[in-house]
């Protein structure tokens, strides 16, 4: 093959210029609307600042963060956050691998049961939560008449309001959708799997089991890897779906982080305690991040 | 393949009857057994959904909720297109006719930032993947980071700015704030495609004597077209999705914090809400399906080898 003046150590010193200026817009749009606010919002938290939020008031170092950590409210949310983090990223990565698996199988009427799982994908976030908020209702609700229908309960319950049951009705919503966005990208996945792959093992032998730990989950390493990663930023970062469901409550039984934030910015409007609160958790979210960046590329290093 | 390895060695006489090709009746049975549960946990919240805003405030009195109800009606769509749902809200007009206003600025926010984003995220991205320059790694570095940064981290100073500018509470201040989310998404989906195709006819179009941003135009754009279609519907979804820079930001002016606020208006009855969920999940879930293959393939490049 001959030398290629588009790859890279070929490229002019004119050449990166270009590509310098045809990534500036996007460049400067990014540096303006997600450094400048971060520089800010970091200040913010360094600051008392005033409820109206026109300037940042006196400098009180980190008092702020000193405040968020030593209350008991921050610990109790940061917890809840946690358990549903935990049941949203567990539930969602099991079923999205397990309606994958089960799709790829051939069976009638197939192509239709891959557009059924596109649907809790492409609905909104709010609407997902909106539409559980009413299905789990405790007079009015679906959820309750199957459950009376199939003899599991003897009566209307009101999951939502119960502080037992509240966190645990929105994980099944989030995970309702988040679960077929895992089995897409999972599935996309398995279909790239060479099929006399399988079939070469199942001649060695090898049972369902033996092909599903030996050959299938290693081949799906990389999705589930993302996959994985992707579900633990979206569970630190949900906001839409317990925001109609619960808005925190009851009590504080389902108040995430960012709901307590929420409510710290706009309901007390602690400008400053709110923004602690905030690079609190775009550090843990951050983290998160990274973990991707570094398992991305330890993925690329990787032959084939 | 040094998972096969541990496999047993081979043996011919098994071959037959282990093949995956023959599927026992037992295994079929198990699978459509599987295929029933799948499509119940996926279609029963879409269905209740739906019979909700098809049934009468009456019918959904009924316990147990009528799963299959005996009539329906379309008034619940009407009320909410006609803006007669008999919910006032605070103001002195009904709520329920914000709705369609709503539709339209969810449209015109999402047309408006795809437009955009093609632009200015399809040159970064073309730029990024044959013409890397000194620190475009690190570039694309913090557009992956920049996903995980919370928006209520950053919500603050945009409200204030706008404030002061005079666009709160316009689709601008949506369209503006909405690059923080829509502009990575749409340079990662694009560099990864560009990636993807095949240099040959750039280099022939540059030998033939055609400038850089002439080849951009003419060759590599028709070329992209499958992902610029694809990274045009996230980008759609994405901000037609979008609710809490919206709730923060404007008042109630595109739809999902509308819906959020018909929740909290005591009056504005469930079947209402219920028709109007329906209205505003549709746009969005037709446009995945139509464009479903494009989509999840350019969903999938960066995900899956």
């Amino acid at each position: 093959m001959t030398a290629s003046s588009l790859s890279s150590n070929a490229l002019t010193r004119d050449d990166r210029r270009f590509g310098f200026r045809l990534t500036a817009p996007a460049g400067i749009l990014l540096a303006v609307l997600l450094l400048v606010p971060t520089i800010l919002t970091i200040l913010y938290s360094l600051h008392d600042v005033p409820a109206n939020g026109r300037s940042l008031g006196p400098f009180v170092g980190l008092e702020n963060y000193t405040i968020v950590l030593g209350s008991s409210v921050f610990w109790r949310s940061a917890w809840v956050t946690f358990l549903f983090s935990v049941g949203f990223v567990v539930l969602s990565t099991l079923i999205g691998l397990a309606m994958a698996l089960l799709l790829n199988q051939p069976f009638i009427g197939r192509g239709l049961a891959r557009a059924l799982l596109i649907i809790p994908w492409a609905t909104p976030w709010l609407m997902i939560g909106i539409l559980w908020k009413w299905f789990a209702d405790g007079s009015v609700g679906g959820l309750n008449a199957v459950l009376l229908m199939i003899g599991a309960t003897s009566d209307y319950h009101d999951f939502l309001s119960d502080p037992n049951s509240a966190l645990a009705i929105t994980i099944i919503a989030a995970v309702w959708r988040q679960a077929s966005f895992a089995g897409i990208l999972l599935l996309a996945g398995l279909q790239t799997l060479p099929g006399d792959l399988n079939e070469a093992a199942s001649l060695d032998g090898a049972n369902l089991w033996q092909r599903f730990r030996n050959i299938t989950l290693p081949w799906l390493r990389p999705a589930l890897v993302t996959v994985t990663v992707l579900n633990v930023i979206y569970a630190f970062l949900q906001f839409d779906v317990i925001f109609a469901m619960t808005q925190g409550g009851p009590g504080d039984a389902t108040q995430v982080l960012s709901i307590l934030i929420y409510r710290q910015l706009f309901g007390v409007t602690q400008i400053g305690l709110g923004s602690a609160l905030a690079v609190i958790l775009g550090f843990v979210a951050l983290a998160g991040g990274l973990i991707t960046v570094k398992l991305l590329y330890a993925r690329g290093s990787q032959p084939a | 393949m040094t998972a096969l390895a541990s496999i047993a060695p081979r043996r011919l006489s098994k071959a037959a009857t282990a093949s995956g090709r023959q599927r026992s009746f037992a295994a079929s049975c198990g699978i459509y057994l599987c295929v029933a549960v799948f499509a119940i946990w996926i279609l029963l919240p879409v269905w209740y959904l739906v019979v909700s805003s098809l049934i009468t405030p009456a019918q959904l009195g009924v316990k147990p909720f009528p799963m299959v109800p005996g009539s329906i009606t379309f008034d619940n769509y009407l009320s909410v297109l006609t803006g007669s749902t008999g919910s006032k809200g605070f103001g002195s007009t009904d709520i329920g006719a914000r709705l369609l206003p709503a539709i339209g600025q969810s449209f015109f926010v999402s047309s408006v930032l795809v437009v955009l984003n093609l632009t200015i995220a399809g040159l970064a991205a073309y730029g990024l993947s044959r013409y890397p320059f000194r620190g475009s790694r690190l570039f694309e570095l913090s557009i992956i980071i920049s996903r995980v940064v919370p928006a209520i981290a950053i919500i603050g100073p945009f409200f204030v700015a706008f404030r002061i500018t005079g666009i709160l509470n316009t689709p601008w201040a949506l369209i503006v704030s909405y690059n923080v989310f829509t502009l990575p998404l749409a340079i990662m989906i694009l560099k990864n495609y560009f990636d993807q195709l095949p240099r040959e006819i750039e280099e022939a179009a540059k030998i033939d004597g055609a400038s850089r941003l002439q080849t951009l135009w003419i060759i590599v754009v028709p070329l992209a077209r499958p992902g610029l279609v694809a990274a045009g519907v996230l980008i759609f979804l994405e901000a037609w999705s979008e609710f809490f820079y919206s709730l923060v930001l404007t008042n109630q002016l595109t739809v999902p914090p509308l819906l959020a606020g018909f929740q909290s208006v005591q009056q504005f009855n469930w079947n209402a809400l219920a028709a109007a969920t329906v209205m505003s999940m549709i746009p969005p879930v037709v446009l995945v399906i139509i464009f479903q293959r494009h989509v999840v393939g350019a969903l999938t490049a960066g995900a899956v080898k």
